[in-house]
């Protein structure tokens, strides 16, 4: 077994390449090592100031004995410090963070949380998309569709985060899923953040309640998940929605984030199955409003936080994937993204295609003293008129205008 | 060469290159537009579609593929491409804010019959807890704040392409004449004709209006 997996992964390994290796050392004096040499920059600071502010106000305002408070930081702090268990924790910091904000969401008092707003999602549904297009696909149901539905937000939103970080740490280039857990955590943190500042209902309390104002002692409901409790006789969806931690979190959609989330670093990094993760996010989409959990208005916020936080990332911290690398084991290096480097509008002086203006006025400076001499040559024209092949020609079109018409140019500077 | 009366916008934020800007604008309006192709699934709900929505879902779906091929080429950007998504994002910032009053009038409709309906029958809580649930005024203004918001970002997105595309047409890699290249349409369907020639258009629309 173990070397049928060493043929299969490590077969492409290049010789005495080690930034696929772990840690695996329990010694925490490494760590310590690491920290001192350690040079905090202004994005660190920022990093570890917000997550480390919101693990403070979890930590006072949760409502556990501080004891077990204390023992439960603690015990983080003991992941931290050891060298095989840090690497996936330290690095899985903003996921923990969502998590520990996401589960002291409930014991916050109703009398300093803001108000619960009822209408304002369905109105900016209409508004902005032409109607409540959550209630038209939730007005005819049937047990398939339940199935259908099911599928993507009650089983594989929960599932498919896991599934997604084992393939990212295979198949992808070595530290992606430090972006990927980065991504993820700061894209359900800040949509936790939104939850707790602008509390909204749910399709589904319109259905219950209707347009009554609605307060923080009632209970949650599964929605068209109750109809699954009822075909597979069980009492999960029901039991688990009833008590969920944010209740009026209906904006933003973090089913709808996570999915985006998940394609987008699929996309990354297998990008010739793009459609495949497309329909996926599609498909969920769906499957919110048919089972009358979120507005359209919800899945757009929640894939837009996710598309941007995914952007940051990609730009500020993830590997450049090679699609001809096999596994994490293939790679002989670390590359990431040059924001000035991939700007497509940067002027690089080695290019031949980014030929300086002030070159391109000399040509015609030239040309100018031969139509002045009346011999009427078009000669630099050539290549650009009637060479037709020549798709990069740097000729623009009120060069060329201009060229017919020296006259023109006279006294015209050019401000580029 | 005409020069603009006002200065576009020559980075994301004042500080990250353009490109960064181009692809989230590109990527979070794709995400809007897919609202097109969902309120088209109504249809197999039962539920009818009035004219106005119809033409709002089916210019949303156009206006999809049309930003989409941004997003595959935002490395390398064609000029064509990038003028058509110019074009069709500023027609379609002037049809959203057609489309935003129209369809609010359509909501304070619904609201004001339903309002009437529904307006005996609530029940009444102490004033504690009906203090939870947000007043008529504050759903009121976050509706307005979030519609409004969304429509200063539209802005400020139509900017952003507006100065990409200038600079585009501006920068000595990308400029060269379009006449010039051979584009053998008479082997193209007509579908990829029409888009070339929609293209072809726009870019010499783009070049008055921004080069």
């Amino acid at each position: 077994m173990s070397r049928y997996l060493e043929k299969w992964f490590l077969s492409e390994r290049p010789p005495n390449c080690h930034v696929a290796d772990l840690e695996t050392s329990f010694d925490p004096k490494i760590t310590l090592r690491k920290l001192q040499r350690y040079k905090m920059s202004v994005a660190d600071w920022c990093h570890y100031g917000f997550l480390g502010s919101v693990l403070l106000f979890v930590f006072i305002t949760n409502p556990a004995p501080w004891f077990l408070k204390f023992l439960a930081y603690a015990f983080l702090g003991l992941l931290f410090i050891i060298p095989i268990t840090s690497q996936f924790f330290f690095n899985a910091l903003p996921i923990l963070t969502w998590v520990a904000l996401y589960f002291t969401s409930s014991s916050f008092p109703a009398s300093s949380r803001p108000p619960i707003t009822v209408k304002v999602l369905p109105a900016i549904e209409t508004i902005l998309y032409g109607d409540n297009l959550s209630d038209i696909l939730a007005t005819s149901t049937n047990p398939i569709l339940d199935i259908l539905a099911w599928i993507p937000y009650g089983v594989l939103h929960f599932s498919a985060p896991f599934f997604i970080a084992a393939v990212l740490f295979v198949f992808g280039p070595p530290t992606i899923l430090q972006g990927f857990s980065f991504a993820f955590g700061y894209m359900n943190l800040f949509g936790v953040i939104i939850q707790n500042f602008f509390p909204a209902a749910p399709p589904w309390y319109k259905i219950l309640y209707g347009l009554q104002s609605a307060h923080y002692g009632m209970h949650g409901s599964p929605g068209g998940l109750a109809r699954i409790d009822k075909l597979l006789n069980i009492n999960v969806y029901t039991q688990a929605f009833s008590n969920s931690s944010v209740i009026f979190g209906a904006f933003p959609s973090l089913h709808s984030g996570c999915s985006t989330i998940d394609a987008l670093f699929l996309a990354y990094c297998f990008p010739r199955l793009t459609p495949l993760f497309i329909g996926y996010v599609c498909w969920l989409w769906w499957s919110t409003m048919y089972l009358t959990h979120h507005y359209f208005v919800d899945l757009i916020a929640g894939s837009v936080i996710s598309y941007v936080v995914f952007q940051y990332t990609k730009y500020f911290h993830l590997p450049v994937v090679d699609v001809d690398l096999f596994c994490r084991w293939s790679y002989s290096s670390i590359e990431k993204y040059d924001m000035v480097r991939s700007d497509p509008l940067q002027v690089d002086s080695n290019d031949v295609e980014s030929v300086p203006l002030q070159a391109m006025d000399l040509g015609i400076e030239l040309n100018r003293r031969d139509t002045r001499e009346g011999t009427n040559s078009l000669s630099p024209y050539i290549f650009d008129r009637n060479d037709n092949s020549s798709a990069t020609s740097n000729t623009s079109l009120d060069l060329q205008g201009d060229l017919l018409n020296p006259t023109s140019r006279l006294g015209k500077q050019r401000v580029d | 060469m005409r020069t603009t009366s006002f200065s576009l916008p020559k980075s994301f934020l004042g500080v990250l290159p353009l490109y960064l800007a181009v692809e989230i604008v590109l990527g979070i309006t794709a995400f809007n537009k897919v609202s097109g192709a969902f309120g088209i699934l109504a249809l197999f709900t039962g539920h009818p579609l009035a004219f106005m929505q119809w033409v709002f879902y089916l210019w949303s779906t156009v206006t999809l593929f049309v930003f989409a091929q941004g997003l595959f080429e935002i490395h390398k950007p064609n000029i064509l491409t990038f003028s058509q998504i110019f074009v069709f994002y500023s027609i379609d910032t002037l049809c959203n804010c057609f489309f935003t009053l129209w369809f609010t009038g359509d909501w304070f409709n619904v609201e004001s019959q339903t309002e009437a309906a529904v307006g005996s029958t609530i029940t009444k809580r102490t004033e504690d807890i009906s203090s939870q649930g947000a007043s008529q005024g504050y759903e009121y203004s976050m509706t307005i704040f979030i519609t409004l918001t969304s429509l200063v970002f539209r802005f400020y997105f139509n900017f952003i392409l507006a100065s990409f595309v200038q600079e585009l047409l501006r920068h000595p890699k990308y400029m060269f004449d379009q006449d010039d290249i051979e584009q053998d349409l008479k082997n193209k369907s007509i579908w990829k004709r029409w888009w070339l020639k929609c293209q072809k258009s726009c870019y010499k629309l783009c070049k008055n209006l921004l080069a």
